[in-house]
């Protein structure tokens, strides 16, 4: 203990506090803050991982812009997904944890069974639906033609292999519904009690009370979700034809990334994609929190 | 005296005994491990390779190879990080189609040095296969295995409605022929296809390639060659047939194929297809009850040739190992008649190396119709189109796909579609680095 000898006792709590931390911090920098400024210099040459590594200045943001086709798909598809698929889910989240926050029977069976699929991830859920999706003999299809409709070729026809991953991503809307319930069970029962002496409708009740009382972690799902959205990889990786079809309908920008990274080696061009990408978050998260002003609703002020 | 002279002769034979087990020491210390790296970790494969293995370990003193299984998912990651990182393993498995890219990306390493004689070293290979592994003027891997596709027909169906159960269909005029004699179909219900061109194991690239006279997307030179009138008309004959058939009646009747006892042509529901050499061994095991006729890919019209495609699997030394020099030592056993005969009646699987493909054929672990087959296999390796992308192209079937897509989605006409896709290739080629 002789090390510690001569300091003050708020200095060697300091210094301990630090040793604590070290083993993160040296985590943190080799793993974490090291490789993401390295991809960040990296954006800047012709990193190919193996042979070279020039400094070929904004090279890579023109060829992206200008002269890279795919690169053009790439954010289309992942726009659509994103546009439809956070404002679906966010819908469906709120409205699934109000019907499962109503007093009705087997309310604790129906709550598990909404979230369970949530537990499930990866491959083998991704596989599961592309048996569902099967256009001719998938369950969707058959239950769609027992009431008469011709259901599409889902994974195969390009105008349904988003449609079909955003229903797909719908399955997992558990977690959030999750985040949904327990803030509901936090709103406090006199203002609907007041409300209904006013008069106030179900309706009203649900857009005056409910929506403006659980506006904070709508706002956090909100945030989150287009994280996520924007990083669809996965789906698409395991689910489309030749990685990006049919007619690269599924090609996300996430996977045409991975492609130039891992299948054709441009990873300088892969980490330029990146820290785009990493920009177009950061922008509408930026322009979220802006927003939020307008209509989140923090109990108890500021 | 004498005790003198005994002491000195007991220390002579003590010497010269240490010294032999010194020295025997030393050359246990001297042999050279190396590593191999393949993702044949199946229960059909893991074995063969590794008696490859054991084998070359038993055939000399100075080399041991260890044998290291990594998924398919995996390997090739792995590689890259480990050639990266300076450490990479001595031999690696690798995809036949971009030796060039990763010889030019400095993954592989130029075997050249080891090669006393380039041109008789080649000459043990298919010239198909061995073009594949040569970028500039370097060696950047030996091809290892490989596989061809060809015409598979059902003889009892043949003779059920007439047809001569011994005489294959060997135009494109015929098959459609025999197809709509050998179909079944009730309404919208398929009951039995006589053939689809897209079932089997052979897609619209490899049409492609048999309805253009053996020329790929790409030529010998690289130059895109993709909106000839031979592969205009090759899409228009695919989308006809599916057009002919419908589309959704193809889907649902695709949606029941399995494989073994539920692969289409085993379980009687499909007449003729074009498959992998491979399937025969699906057809022996599971379809006893069947007389199958095995042919060469029926060409687009009389002398515009069979044409087949095949992809395959090379080994390559990764670029800054270790023991290079005895890395080779093993890829020449490997790829050696021997080792690739084994490999070859064992998995039942096409081999680079020309005399080994021949021993397999006459190998009496295989059954007088396994060697027919099989020999009809290595016969159809002669007219077997390999499709290597050249190093600074890798990607541009991206561009094409999409295309064939449309096509066949009615988008757009076959014609406008590889208009699109020619346009597209060359502008990428144009844009590629040099």
């Amino acid at each position: 203990m002789n090390f510690f000898k001569g300091m003050k006792l708020r200095q060697r709590e300091a210094l301990q506090g630090y040793m604590f931390v070290f083993p993160w911090i040296v985590g943190f920098i080799v793993f974490t803050a090291g490789p993401l400024l390295f991809s960040l210099y990296a954006a800047f040459t012709n990193y190919d991982i193996t042979s070279r590594m020039d400094f070929i200045g904004l090279a890579n943001f023109q060829r992206l812009f200008a002269r890279d086709k795919l690169f053009s798909t790439a954010v289309y598809n992942t726009v659509y997904y994103v546009v439809l698929s956070v404002p679906l889910r966010t819908v469906c989240g709120v409205l699934l944890a109000v019907l499962l926050n109503q007093s009705a029977h087997f309310r604790r069976f129906f709550r598990t069974v909404y979230y369970m699929p949530s537990v499930l991830s990866g491959v083998a859920v991704y596989l599961l639906w592309m048996q569902l999706l099967s256009p001719s003999s998938g369950l969707i299809n058959m239950l769609l033609e027992m009431v008469g409709i011709q259901g599409p070729a889902w994974l195969f026809d390009p105008r349904w292999t988003k449609p079909a991953l955003i229903l797909m991503n719908l399955w997992g809307v558990g977690g959030t519904m999750l985040l949904y319930l327990a803030n509901l069970q936090s709103v406090p029962r006199q203002l609907y009690e007041a409300a209904e002496i006013d008069g106030a409708g179900v309706v009203q009740r649900f857009f005056k009370i409910t929506v403006p009382m659980i506006t904070p972690v709508i706002f956090f799902n909100v945030v989150t979700g287009f994280i996520s959205a924007f990083q669809i990889f996965q789906e698409a990786y395991v689910m489309s034809t030749d990685k990006g079809g049919p007619l690269n309908s599924l090609l996300f920008y996430n996977l045409y990334l991975w492609k130039q990274a891992f299948e054709q080696f441009n990873m300088g061009y892969a980490s330029a994609m990146a820290w785009l990408l990493f920009a177009a978050v950061m922008v509408i998260t930026l322009l979220n929190l802006r927003l939020s002003k307008k209509w989140v609703y923090y109990e108890g002020g500021e | 005296m004498n005790r003198l002279r005994k002491s000195v002769s007991l220390l002579v034979v003590l010497l010269t005994l240490s010294a032999l087990l010194l020295s025997a020491a030393v050359s246990a210390q001297e042999k050279v491990e190396i590593e191999l790296w393949t993702f044949w970790g199946s229960e059909t494969r893991r074995p063969i390779i590794e008696r490859i293995v054991e084998e070359f370990n038993n055939s000399q003193d100075r080399i041991v190879v260890k044998h290291v299984y990594s998924p398919w998912g995996d390997i090739w990651t792995k590689t890259l990080a480990a050639v990266a990182a300076g450490d990479p393993p001595q031999v690696v498995v690798n995809d036949i189609n971009n030796v060039a890219l990763r010889a030019w990306k400095k993954q592989a390493m130029d075997l050249t040095p080891f090669i006393d004689d380039v041109e008789e070293f080649s000459s043990q290979f298919f010239p198909e296969l061995w073009k594949t592994v040569v970028w500039e003027d370097g060696v950047y891997g030996v091809p290892f295995n490989t596989d061809t596709r060809f015409f598979m027909w059902n003889k009892d169906h043949f003779a059920e409605v007439g047809l001569d159960p011994e005489k294959p269909p060997t135009t494109w005029a015929e098959l459609e022929e025999y197809a709509l004699k050998l179909d079944k179909i009730q309404g919208n219900r398929i009951e039995r296809l006589g053939f689809y061109p897209l079932f089997g194991n052979f897609g619209r690239d490899t049409w492609m390639i048999v309805g253009d006279n053996g020329v790929s997307w790409l030529d010998d030179e690289g130059n895109p060659r993709i909106n000839t009138p031979h592969k205009v008309e090759t899409l228009e004959w695919l989308i006809k047939w599916r057009e002919r058939i419908g589309g959704r009646n193809v889907d649902a009747f695709q949606a029941e194929f399995g494989s073994q006892a539920a692969d289409p042509f085993i379980s009687g529901k499909l007449s003729m297809m074009v498959n992998i050499a491979n399937h025969y061994t699906q057809i022996r095991d599971y379809g006893q009850h069947l007389n199958v006729g095995y042919a060469p890919v029926p060409e687009r019209e009389p002398g515009s040739g069979s044409w087949s495609w095949g992809g395959g699997f090379v080994l390559e030394i990764p670029y800054g190992a270790k023991h290079a020099e005895e890395a080779f030592e093993f890829i020449k056993w490997a790829c050696g008649p021997e080792a690739q005969r084994y490999w070859a009646v064992m998995n039942f699987d096409n081999v680079a190396n020309i005399e080994g493909s021949y021993l397999a054929a006459e190998d009496e672990r295989l059954s007088p119709e396994g060697q027919e087959v099989y020999r009809l296999s290595v016969e159809n390796l002669h007219w077997t189109i390999m499709t290597p992308v050249p190093h600074n192209l890798a990607g541009y079937m991206d561009l094409v796909n999409p295309q064939l897509d449309a096509a066949f989605l009615g988008v757009k006409s076959p014609q406008e579609a590889l208009d699109q896709a020619q346009r597209d290739v060359e502008e990428f080629i144009r844009n590629a680095e040099q």
